[in-house]
């Protein structure tokens, strides 16, 4: 399921929930890991002088500076290294590059090809950016937007608390890309020996979205009508898989799907990005997938339109 | 008869001083050095409290608590989450209460009365 694993790091505290779900990931399925730290951005156009993103300090790039850095990056994560060669038995490797993350971290995926990428919040200094407390850090935003594979992020602490993944929830709007997200759940849940699959949407009765106060026989149509649509679409679909549930309520669907997966303790939420928006390049990242990502208890994988092969 | 407390934890030294701290108080003390055998020791001989850890070999104090809340005996049987890692309060929603090693005996054993009367 997971055989390459690449986790883009700051190699700082901000990443630590995110590298340990990453290994975490890779003893349960057996992966390779690697660890991908961008180190700084060049002060201008192809200058060596670099702001390095760990220490600040601006410093003259050169191999031994770069080889340096991979050091302090396997020191950083050298019990983990160490624990996923015997847990596993396979490998992992550090590879350090230069320039702009998003940028970098994205064409890295594109040479190498990962099956996942798995990123941590902002590394934002929580007291100078208190407006930004429930907005997802830009790289995020252009990772999760343009990622050739599924971007696994772990933004709170207490979303790596889980010690491994089997009871997933698979968001859905009903939209084409919430169809290529429900193939990624299914197939996780049903690798999985205990794996469950929990299908969830969520109608929304917000005014600024359903234009009127809808009344209770409209809404409770509504979640009857997507219930139908469920078993149709998806229940159809799992080939004789049992452990499943489909659950629909009416609400603000982040608010909603967060504290749906909250009350099914789920240990991994998935969802499309921005699946209803029909020119990506123009939006940010869809408000409910940033919402979820900034609320949710567990690592929430977001699937976007360049993984669409993945249904294929 | 005297109530009984379950301490699930991977950590031998907690395991020894959580057991000489409830047994001094009047408690029987079961112990569990992971999640399953946690499982296990909870249906052999269904406890009044369980005291567990979050960080722990195999599944994670959160895979046990929503494992044990799926058997009928054991799912409203009371929970302290004890561990040292940070935002622990939100691992386990509904755990009566959390507290972060290193942690105050007394502070620990008021719960402890409190939640079993």
């Amino acid at each position: 399921m997971f055989q390459n694993i690449l986790l883009a790091t700051s190699a700082t505290k901000a990443c630590d929930h995110a590298a340990r779900v990453a290994f975490e990931l890779a003893a349960r399925f057996q992966s390779h890991v690697c660890i991908f730290h961008v180190l700084g951005v060049p002060s201008r156009g192809f200058s060596q002088m670099v702001v390095d993103v760990r220490t600040g300090e601006t410093v003259a790039l050169d191999d031994d500076y770069k080889a340096w850095v991979t050091e302090e990056v396997e020191t950083y994560y050298e019990n983990q290294i160490k624990a996923h060669q015997i847990k596993s038995h396979n490998d992992t490797d550090t590879q350090v590059a230069v320039g702009f993350p998003h940028r970098e971290i994205l064409r890295f995926a594109r040479e190498n090809k990962p099956d996942l990428i798995v990123m941590g919040g902002s590394t934002d200094d929580p007291d100078l950016s208190g407006y930004k407390k429930n907005m997802a850090g830009t790289t995020l935003q252009r990772i999760t937007k343009s990622a050739p594979c599924p971007v696994l992020i772990v933004n709170r602490p207490a979303a790596s608390f889980w010690g491994g993944i089997s009871n997933v929830v698979f968001g859905t709007d009903f939209s084409k890309a919430s169809d290529v997200s429900f193939q990624y759940a299914k197939k996780i849940a049903t690798s999985i020996d205990d794996g469950e699959l929990n299908m969830f949407h969520s109608v929304d009765i917000s005014s600024a979205h359903s234009g009127l106060a809808l009344s209770q026989d409209e809404i409770e149509d509504q979640l009857r009508d997507a219930r139908t649509k469920m078993r149709k679409r998806y229940v159809s679909q799992l080939d004789g898989f049992k452990n499943y549930s489909i659950d629909v309520w009416e609400g603000l669907p982040y608010v909603e799907i967060v504290k749906y997966a909250r009350e099914k303790q789920a240990d991994l939420i998935i969802m499309s990005h921005q699946a209803r928006e029909v020119e990506p390049e123009k939006v940010r990242l869809g408000s409910n997938m940033e919402q979820v990502i900034m609320r949710a208890n567990c690592p929430v994988i977001s699937i976007n339109r360049h993984t669409s092969a993945l249904n294929k | 008869m005297s109530k009984k407390i379950l301490v699930v934890d991977d950590d031998p030294n907690i395991v020894d001083y959580l057991t000489t701290l409830f047994e001094d108080n009047g408690y029987t003390v079961n112990s569990a050095s992971d999640a399953q055998k946690g499982l296990d020791l909870a249906q052999k001989e269904p406890p009044d409290l369980i005291t567990l850890d979050l960080e722990m070999p195999g599944d994670w104090g959160p895979r046990f608590y929503r494992k044990m809340t799926q058997i009928e005996q054991l799912k409203n049987i009371p929970v302290i989450v004890i561990s040292g890692l940070t935002s622990n309060q939100y691992a386990i929603q509904k755990a009566v209460a959390t507290i972060s090693k290193p942690f105050d005996k007394e502070e620990l054993m008021k719960i402890v009365r409190d939640t079993l009367g």
